[in-house]
């Protein structure tokens, strides 16, 4: 290996390894996206304070935590997860339930709670979540890695999870009484005036994105996501990528229901369906960003970054749009046009530059 | 009997379709008195009408190798702009500008679909949003309500004890789609697009023609289950109708397509829908919640799913063994000849 073939590219400028890595329609895209977020936050009156910039971020993280691990799945080429909402569903179920339960209170109901015992409260109810997670994310990644289509097997799955959380709280809402453990999580904040689930948002892109760049286990998501043939030659069988990658986007989805029953002290089924957030459901929603964001859908290639700032991207969107004064059905639409373009961009692209199948 | 056999051989997935349509009927029938009357038989054809469409429109986008996720939403849009003009335009206008929206949406889709060759899921999963923001645009946020109610009484008529206009269209679209798909070069070559797209493509077969005939199918069926849901209720909702994809894909499924494509057809989407009817109907009998209903449907999609998985897998490592045992025996045969070459000249 010479000097010569490590540094190629070295001596281009931005702009010259912009435009040899990326197609004149991607870059035609971006601009325009960029020019009508600029021209929208120009002309929208307080959009650009710090208020309502901490308001985008913190609409941004429940949505944007739970679309990060699904990237992972996407970037695995196991297209995407229907079933995101309805595993956010039984967690909060899962999560609510065990917050109340008689055994799991902090003693009797005019006694002061000590941190400990609302810290104990949390770690039960929040270990016992996560396990429900991980076995939901094992069961569709065993599915989807013997070969079943993941949409098909996610569908069915979706129903499962949602029956499951709907028989287990009689479809009623489940509540608890503050203060409680997960208020921390909710609506605290330990830095500044930034809500903590704000800067669980930040941590939880970093590390996603140094574990796909840097470790192994990252390495071979791509390598499994490129090609599939590659992958099973050198070893790096699909079974056991679809399980990791369905338990991570499962506990990225449980993460996000405990934060949000922490917000709200209670729980149903339906939070995460079409009256969450202002758009649509959430499922649709989080494959809304993983697509907005520029990564590919059939697998290897993209990032969590990309992610991260496409979640950020549609928030504000929807925040120049609400502060304009639009209805839910202009926003929806908004989104879905986005989706659509960036689709059909990608796909002209990918059309143009590599052999089909 | 000898012709049965035959016949079980060599449509499993059918027979098998059937047998579980007939043992669901017979323990509903068994276990419930009133599940074997006329009456039961009226509401179960009345719900086949709306999910025997979305059954069927899944079915030929599975056998084409694709599925359609945004059916929901071309549904809810057409139910939206069905009731929503039917006052000022009167019912049938309105009908047929809601069913022609769908027809385009869906080909536009199977269009861009063959034109980019994206899976479908991609683009229609993109859809299901913008459609929805158009249903929410076009009912401005609102559920939209007849106030004509004749045409909601006209729809449920009774026809020959079982029927009403909805289900006697229905079971006609079932017809001239099992007609076109069987006996037409354009069905046939739905089917080879499917089963093996490659081979279809190398022998001429183009492959936007046949997508985009599926994908206009496929809408058409969404639109006119959102046409005959919205004016049977007499109310549309443009966020509702998101429940029909699950019961469609499992009616799909339990008639025996497979995901692979090039399997299955019209005689099993109508079994398949069966089967999911007498099941939803069964449990309404037991006052079962309809979020039970909904977890049965999962179950069994998942159970479908991984018994195809399976005997998929097994296959494939049979095959394979087979394979191997082959090599080994071509090796020993040549090594044998190879030696009884030798021992003459040694």
């Amino acid at each position: 290996m010479t000097d010569a073939t490590l540094n190629t590219g070295d001596h281009l400028n931005l702009i010259q390894r912009i435009r040899r890595d990326y197609s004149p329609l991607v870059i035609g895209m971006v601009g325009l996206f960029l020019i009508v977020f600029v021209a929208g936050a120009v002309f929208t009156d307080d959009f650009l304070t710090w208020f309502n910039v901490k308001t985008i971020i913190r609409d941004a993280a429940l949505v944007g935590i739970m679309a990060i691990g699904l990237t992972f799945v996407t970037l695995s080429g196991n297209f995407f997860l229907l079933s995101m909402k309805e595993i956010a569903a039984l967690s909060i179920i899962c999560f609510a339930t065990l917050m109340s339960a008689d055994w799991n209170q902090w003693g009797a109901a005019d006694a002061d709670p000590t941190t400990w015992t609302l810290g104990m409260t949390f770690l039960v109810a929040f270990v016992a979540t996560m396990i429900i997670a991980t076995v939901a994310g094992a069961l569709q990644g065993a599915l989807i890695g013997l070969g079943g289509n993941p949409i098909v097997v996610t569908l069915g799955a979706a129903g499962l999870f949602f029956g499951i959380g709907s028989w287990w709280s009689d479809n009623l809402v489940v509540s608890y009484r503050r203060p409680h453990g997960a208020e921390w999580l909710g609506t605290g904040s330990f830095i500044g005036d930034i809500p903590n689930i704000t800067v669980a948002f930040i941590i939880i892109a970093i590390v996603a994105e140094l574990t796909l760049r840097y470790t192994t286990f990252g390495r071979q998501v791509y390598l499994v996501g490129a090609n599939r043939a590659a992958g099973r030659a050198t070893g790096h069988e699909n079974f056991g990528m679809a399980i990791k990658c369905c338990i991570i986007a499962s506990v990225c989805a449980a993460f996000v229901a405990v934060a949000f029953s922490g917000q709200v002290s209670s729980a149903h089924v339906n939070y995460f369906s079409s009256e969450f957030g202002s758009s649509g459901d959430m499922t649709i929603m989080v494959i809304a960003i993983v697509m907005v964001g520029g990564n590919s859908i059939m697998g290897g290639y993209g990032s969590t970054l990309r992610t991260s700032l496409g979640a950020i991207f549609i928030s504000s969107i929807d925040n120049m749009m609400v502060l304009n004064g639009f209805n839910s059905g202009a926003r929806v639409l908004a989104v879905g046009l986005m989706i659509v373009f960036s689709i059909i961009v990608f796909a002209l692209v990918r059309r143009g530059s590599r052999a089909v199948e | 009997m000898d012709r049965l056999k035959h016949w079980v051989t060599e449509n499993p997935d059918l027979s098998f379709a059937i047998l579980l349509a007939v043992s669901v009927f017979t323990f509903f029938a068994i276990t419930e008195p009133l599940f074997f009357t006329h009456r039961t038989g009226f509401a179960i054809m009345e719900r086949f009408a709306v999910l025997g469409l979305v059954g069927l429109a899944l079915t030929l986008c599975i056998i084409a190798g694709e599925i359609d996720l945004s059916i929901g939403s071309n549904a809810a849009l057409a139910a939206v702009i069905t009731v929503r003009f039917t006052d000022d335009w009167g019912a049938i206008n309105a009908l047929l500008m809601a069913l022609a929206i769908s027809t385009t949406i869906g080909a536009i889709q199977g269009y861009f679909i063959a034109y980019l060759r994206i899976r479908a899921i991609v683009l229609t999963v993109g859809t299901l949003m913008l459609l929805r923001g158009v249903a929410l645009f076009a009912a401005e946020e609102k559920t939209v309500m007849l106030t004509d109610f004749r045409i909601p009484d006209f729809i449920s008529t009774k026809m020959l004890s079982y029927f009403s206009p909805a289900s006697l269209l229905v079971i006609a679209m079932f017809v001239v789609v099992g007609l076109f798909m069987t006996f037409t070069r354009y069905g046939r070559e739905i089917y080879a697009i499917g089963g093996a797209r490659k081979e279809a493509l190398a022998s001429g077969i183009s492959l936007q023609r046949p997508m985009i005939i599926v994908f206009a199918i496929s809408g058409f069926c969404a639109g006119l289950g959102g046409v005959i849901i919205g004016l049977r209720s007499g109310t549309a909702q443009a966020l509702g109708l998101q429940y029909l994809l699950l019961a469609g894909t499992v009616a799909a499924f339990i008639g025996g397509v497979s995901i692979l494509g090039g399997k299955g057809g019209v005689i099993g989407a109508a079994i398949g829908t069966l089967t999911v009817n007498f099941l939803n109907t069964g449990l309404v009998f037991n006052v079962t919640p309809a979020f039970m209903v909904q977890l049965y449907l999962g179950i069994l999609l998942l159970v479908v799913i991984m018994f195809q998985t399976g005997s998929r897998v097994f296959e494939e490592r049979q095959r394979r063994s087979q394979l191997l045992a082959d090599v080994d025996r071509r090796r020993s045969i040549l090594s044998e000849k190879i030696a009884a070459l030798r021992r003459p000249s040694g």
